[in-house]
Order: C-alpha cells, then sequence, then structure tokens
C-alpha cells in the first residue's frame, strides 16, 4: 500500500459483503471523489478484499491495499478512477422559497437557471442532474435557450397547471334547451369548426415537443397543457354540438389553411403563425361567441376556452418577442413565412362560407331578416376587430405599424 | 478485396458478437484503418484457420492463446487485451452448510465446474487445486460442459455452478471472479447460501493473437486504432461495454505461465 494514500472520507462496511450490499455503501462514497481522491473502507468480512479488487479491477478504480488496523478489523483503500465521472457540479440545498406552502415552477426554475446552450448527449437528464458521459446522443433541434424558452415560460407553466378544468363537470350542461332549428344549425356549425381548428392546435405543437432539449423543460411542460388545453376545448365544442344538434361541414379552405399551419417545421415559425396570429385571433372569435352565445353553458364554455387560449398568445408573444430580441434575421423569415403561407392560399377567397352564415346567424339569433341584417354587420365588425387586434399583437411582439398592418391583411381567411 | 484490409477472426458466442464487430468495423473505419471480420462457431477452427493463414488477427480465449502459442514455437504476435483480462482469479465457492472449512474438505464432496475449455470455471481451478495437494480423485466433480468450443465465453457453465450451489446438487463451486462480483453486485447470490472458500492465484485471459508473418505496418495500425477507443466517447463506449472492457492493454505474456503448466501436465481437459 502506498503510504502517501490518505484517505478523504472512511465509510463503515462492517460485515457486509459484496452479495450483502457493500457496494451500495462505497459507490455513494467514491461519488463524492474527484478522480483520484481515495475513500477508506472500513470492514470485518473475510471476502471483502479480494471482492473489492476485483470490483476496482472491473470498475478501473485502484485498490490500493487493506490493512488490518485492530483484531478483525480492516482498512481498504480505494483510489477512484478517471472512468465514468459525470460532468458538472453537484446539486446541493437550494432553498426552495414556499409561498404560503407552495412551491412553483417559476421559483424552481429562478433557482435552477436555464443554460444558454444544451448537449445533446445529456440526452433524458433534467436540468442540474450530472450526466454520465458516453451516452448517446440524443436528436434534440432546439438545443439553444434565446430560441426555445422565454423568460416566463415557468410562470406561464404554473398558470396554466393552476387553470385546468373539466368539460365534463364544469359545464351546466342541464341548462340547455332545444334551439330554433336555424340557430341549431349555425351553433353545431361553428362548433364544428372551433374543434376542427383546435386540433390542429394539438397536433401543430405536438411536433415539437421531442425536440425540445429537457435543459428547457418548462417548455415542453408548458406545451403539454397547451395540448391538454386543446383536447379539452375539442371535448366540449363537440359535446355543445351534439347536446341536442349535430356537427356541420368541415370546409376544403378550413382545410388547406390548417394544413399549411400542420407542415411548419420551425419551431418559432409555428408559434408566430399558431399561437400569435392564429389563437389570437381566435381570442376575438370566441368573445364574438360569447357575446352571442343562445345560452349560459354556450357563453360559459366560450368563456373558459379563451381564458385557456389567452395563456397560449401569451405564450406565443412572449417567445417570438425573446427570439426577436436575440436574432435580427427573425423578421424577415416570420414575415416570408406568413407571405409563403398567404401564397399557398392566395386563391381561397374570404372566410369559409358555412362559417360567415353560421356567425351571422348566431349573432342574429334567427334567421328572419332584419335579424339577419344585424347579424351580418356584427360580422363585419368581427373582421374588423380581429385585424386591429392582430396589429396590436403584431407591434407588441416587436414589429413596425407598417409591417403589422400588412401581415395582419395577409392572415389566412380561416382565422387559423 | 485489397490486400491492406486487416481481417480479424472471432468466435460467436452470442448474437452481439454480430453487434460488437460491425461496431468494431466502423469504429476502424472512421480511423482509417480497413478492417473486416469472419466469425467462427469454434476456438479450434478459428485457431486452424489463424495457423493457415485464413485470417490476419485472431481473438482468442487464453486457451487458444496458448494453443496458438505452442504451434507457432512460441513465434506468434500478441498484440492486445483488455484491461478486464487482466489479473483474474478463480473462486472456489462452498456452500456454508457444507461444513468444507478447508481445501482437503473438498475430498468426499461434489464440487461443480464449468465446461471441459473453460479456462477460469474447470481448467485453471483445477489445476491450482492440484497444486494445492488436493486428491481430485476423491472429489465428485459435477461437470457442465455446455458450449464447448466457446472456451467458456458465454459464462453459462458458470452460471450453471453457481445454480448448483445454490440448489445443493454441488457443496462446492469453481467459478471466475468477474462472474462471482457482477453476480453479487446484481444481488443474484446468495450470501446466506453461499461463500468463498478459497481464491487461486491470478492468471490473464483473452488476447489477439497473429501469425509472425503478419506484416509489421498491418499489426501498427490495428493496435493504434484500437488502442484508441475511449469509454468516455459514447460512440466507443457501446461497443466496449459489450465487449465487457473499460480500456484495451498492451499485451503482456506472464499470466499465461500456469497454464502452459496446467496443460503440458494434465491436457486440455479433465
Amino acid at each position: 500500500m502506498s503510504s502517501a494514500s490518505v484517505a478523504s472520507i472512511a465509510v463503515e462496511g462492517g460485515d457486509l459483503s459484496l452479495g450483502e450490499g457493500l457496494l451500495a455503501i462505497i459507490r455513494p462514497a467514491l461519488d463524492l471523489m474527484e478522480p483520484g481522491g481515495v475513500i477508506a473502507v472500513l470492514s470485518c468480512s473475510r471476502q471483502t478484499e479480494e471482492d473489492l479488487s476485483t470490483w476496482c479491477r472491473i470498475e478501473r478504480h485502484e485498490f490500493l491495499g487493506c490493512e488490518e488496523i485492530s483484531e478483525g478489523k480492516f482498512r481498504h483503500l480505494i483510489r477512484r478512477g478517471s472512468l465514468s465521472v459525470p460532468k458538472g457540479e453537484r446539486e446541493t440545498a437550494l432553498n426552495l422559497p414556499l409561498r404560503d406552502g407552495m412551491l412553483t415552477a417559476a421559483d424552481v426554475l429562478a433557482a435552477v437557471p436555464m443554460p444558454e446552450r444544451a448537449d445533446p448527449a445529456t440526452g433524458f437528464a433534467p436540468r442540474g442532474a450530472r450526466a454520465e458521459p458516453g451516452g448517446p446522443s440524443f436528436p434534440y433541434t432546439l438545443t439553444e435557450r434565446d430560441t426555445v424558452a422565454p423568460p416566463q415560460i415557468a410562470e406561464l407553466y404554473d398558470q396554466a397547471v393552476g387553470a385546468q378544468w373539466d368539460a365534463t363537470r364544469d359545464i351546466a350542461w342541464d341548462k340547455i334547451r332545444p334551439l330554433p332549428a336555424a340557430l341549431e344549425t349555425a351553433l353545431g356549425q361553428m362548433m364544428t369548426f372551433l374543434a376542427e381548428n383546435e386540433l390542429s392546435a394539438l397536433y401543430l405543437p405536438s411536433k415539437f415537443i421531442s425536440q425540445i432539449h429537457p435543459a428547457y423543460a418548462e417548455v415542453a411542460m408548458f406545451l403539454a397543457t397547451q395540448l391538454a388545453d386543446e383536447a379539452r376545448h375539442i371535448d366540449v365544442f363537440l359535446k355543445r354540438a351534439r347536446v341536442k344538434g349535430g356537427l356541420g361541414i368541415s370546409s376544403a379552405t378550413s382545410s388547406r389553411s390548417l394544413l399549411s399551419l400542420l407542415v411548419l417545421t420551425d419551431f418559432t415559425e409555428a408559434a408566430f403563425l399558431l399561437s400569435v396570429l392564429g389563437e389570437g385571433t381566435f381570442l376575438d372569435l370566441l368573445k364574438f361567441i360569447e357575446r352571442h352565445a343562445p345560452d349560459e353553458p354556450t357563453f360559459d364554455l366560450a368563456r373558459r376556452a379563451r381564458a385557456d387560449e389567452t395563456r397560449h398568445v401569451h405564450f406565443g408573444l412572449a417567445h417570438v418577442r425573446h427570439a426577436l430580441a436575440h436574432d435580427d434575421s427573425l423578421y424577415s423569415r416570420l414575415e416570408s413565412s406568413v407571405r409563403r403561407r398567404a401564397a399557398t392560399l392566395h386563391n381561397v377567397g374570404g372566410v369559409p362560407s358555412a362559417i360567415q352564415d353560421a356567425l351571422t346567424i348566431l349573432a342574429a339569433r334567427g334567421s328572419d331578416p332584419p335579424s339577419v341584417r344585424r347579424g351580418h354587420e356584427s360580422f363585419r365588425e368581427l373582421l374588423h376587430t380581429m385585424h386591429e387586434n392582430r396589429v396590436k399583437r403584431l407591434e407588441s411582439a416587436g414589429f413596425t405599424r407598417e409591417q403589422a398592418e400588412t401581415l395582419s391583411r395577409l392572415h389566412t381567411p380561416n382565422f387559423m | 478485396m485489397s490486400d491492406d484490409t486487416i481481417l480479424v477472426g472471432a468466435v460467436a458466442y452470442d448474437p452481439k458478437v454480430v453487434t460488437i464487430w460491425e461496431g468494431i468495423r466502423a469504429y476502424f473505419q472512421d480511423q482509417g484503418v480497413r478492417m473486416d471480420f469472419a466469425l467462427y462457431s469454434n476456438y479450434e477452427r478459428q485457431v486452424e484457420s489463424l495457423l493457415r493463414g485464413h485470417i490476419d488477427i485472431a481473438w482468442n480465449t487464453p486457451l487458444a492463446h496458448v494453443l496458438v502459442q505452442q504451434r507457432t514455437s512460441n513465434q506468434s504476435l500478441s498484440l492486445g487485451m483488455r484491461d478486464s483480462d487482466q489479473d483474474f482469479r478463480s473462486k472456489i465457492l462452498v456452500r456454508r452448510d457444507a461444513g468444507i472449512k478447508s481445501l482437503s474438505d473438498l475430498e468426499g464432496k461434489t464440487l461443480a465446474v464449468g465446461s471441459r475449455d473453460s479456462t477460469q470455471a474447470r481448467i485453471l481451478p483445477l489445476h491450482f487445486l492440484r497444486q494445492e495437494s488436493v486428491d481430485l480423485d476423491k472429489v465428485n466433480l459435477l461437470a457442465f460442459d455446455t458450449d464447448v468450443g466457446k472456451h467458456g465465453d458465454t459464462g453459462t457453465s458458470e452460471i450453471d455452478v453457481l445454480s448448483a450451489l445454490h440448489d445443493g446438487r454441488a457443496q462446492a463451486g469453481a467459478v471466475g471472479d468477474l462472474i462471482w462480483v457482477l453476480e453479487q453486485s446484481a444481488g443474484r447470490i446468495d450470501a446466506n447460501v453461499i461463500e468463498v472458500l478459497w481464491t487461486t492465484p491470478p492468471f490473464d485471459h483473452c488476447m489477439f493473437d497473429a501469425l509472425p508473418s503478419l506484416a509489421a505496418e498491418k499489426a501498427e495500425r490495428f493496435k493504434k486504432a484500437l488502442f484508441a477507443m475511449d469509454w468516455n466517447d459514447p460512440r466507443h463506449r457501446h461497443i466496449l461495454e459489450l465487449e465487457g472492457l473499460k480500456q484495451w492493454m498492451p499485451p503482456r505474456e506472464e499470466g499465461y505461465e500456469t497454464l502452459r503448466d496446467a496443460l503440458r501436465q494434465h491436457g486440455a481437459a479433465r
């Protein structure tokens, strides 16, 4: 044994052999050592010396030897080898703050900040865990903080988790009465359209979750709440249509518009087109349905859906604003993606006719001509409001008034 | 195919051998070294192929390594081995309830041993026991001659020895220390039933062998690429884990002396 070897820590192995769990004491002790660091294992097991020596050979630690320190009591010295040493600092007690007994994701993020860049070879290791080298590289493409994670992402996640509701129990389904036929048809059509669009909002973000490096897991977790929201919306809209009526039609215009969303491959472009422009426009649509809802349950479900969509729009805006602040070329990229999409939809005409009619009848609350005139006026106002609010959102994302005007006019007539 | 491809022989003792050698071949190609492999079903055929010049290099068990040296009058080239091949030992294990306190107590008892061509579970433990003056004629050997031709690579016969000890078909058994420690750390050994009676002196295990006629430049290319494999590199890690090593080591010969003695005195098997 090298007399120069001084153990930094000693562990008591008692009479345990390797087959009785001794390694569960030795391995954590070695893990505290840097390569080259020495631990002492105190033991009174006869088999220990030879088995430890073999184990060290297998694991490429150095077994420095054994000495009897008193009658039947031995001290084995092990020098930690240089293989399989996890990278990074060991995480110790973070003293996370409790707020009224609650622990928020935002406070955890503040204590364990996201790295600027993330290494695909750390796999699914949670941020803060030390990753053993030698693991495979994962196919993440979103590995830079500033293109994936806006600073307020954990707050958005906390809000989203706290705001979940239940499409089975939280709507007063028993208060729904039969509507006049024209109104029932219009409502069924609207609900069909909403569910169809929400399906696209379920599918598109899900494409990106597996591309996000787990160092930015809060983004994936927020998207998971967004997916749960969309699932619930699909559920609640279809239920509303079916309580007393049935579904309407799905237009080819909607289909073409939604396909042009689904094929997006860039996360920021998708957040911009789906959440800022599409879901942003949907806020006004849902507000319109609230205002003209034929009954309280319909008002309630539109209001609840709008509250959820507002979070998605906040995420989209926060994401795009943060990305724009870190990448000058992004303005023109986003602009050209809106133009590209508009070009693929250039001959689709206006709002799908079935939706125009449904919105008109809904606002008219019936189909007598004077009411329909009023309803049509409301529909035209809606289009105007949608445009005005889109411009505001685009300006808030960082575009100039002029750019915002142009982009808003290029937005799909399908709303989403 | 051009002559500068290095052809390595290996024995396919398990389907993973294909994965290992496909991986090593891809790694050698990345290093700019053309290498291919040929798989054999047993070490005897592989040794014959090496001697006839069908392959450049053979990845050999200790028994095959020593046989190649004998057949080439010690002129063969040793190119490299695993870290885990050095300082191997065998364990003589006993059941705690068998009343075996010393090696001489083995006489009259049943000793489970591995395949007749397993260096660590048969040839050397029995050789060392003879050296310790155990009269093997008085020991009832329970032999598990599984996977003969694979020279103990599969570890099947060692697992058989451990089962026989656990269920009482044998009072004692011989296995390699690698299996003994790995099975213990995997939680598959009942320490209330089995304990170590004796540990043999050390010996070395597998080796890359070549004929003396192998071009020096080929041997150098092979060694250079082999020794550059890195445990912490994810591209190499998988292969090294499958092949059961963390680092390739330069060859050393003294670790085979006892095996040479054993073969001289008793032939390849009892």
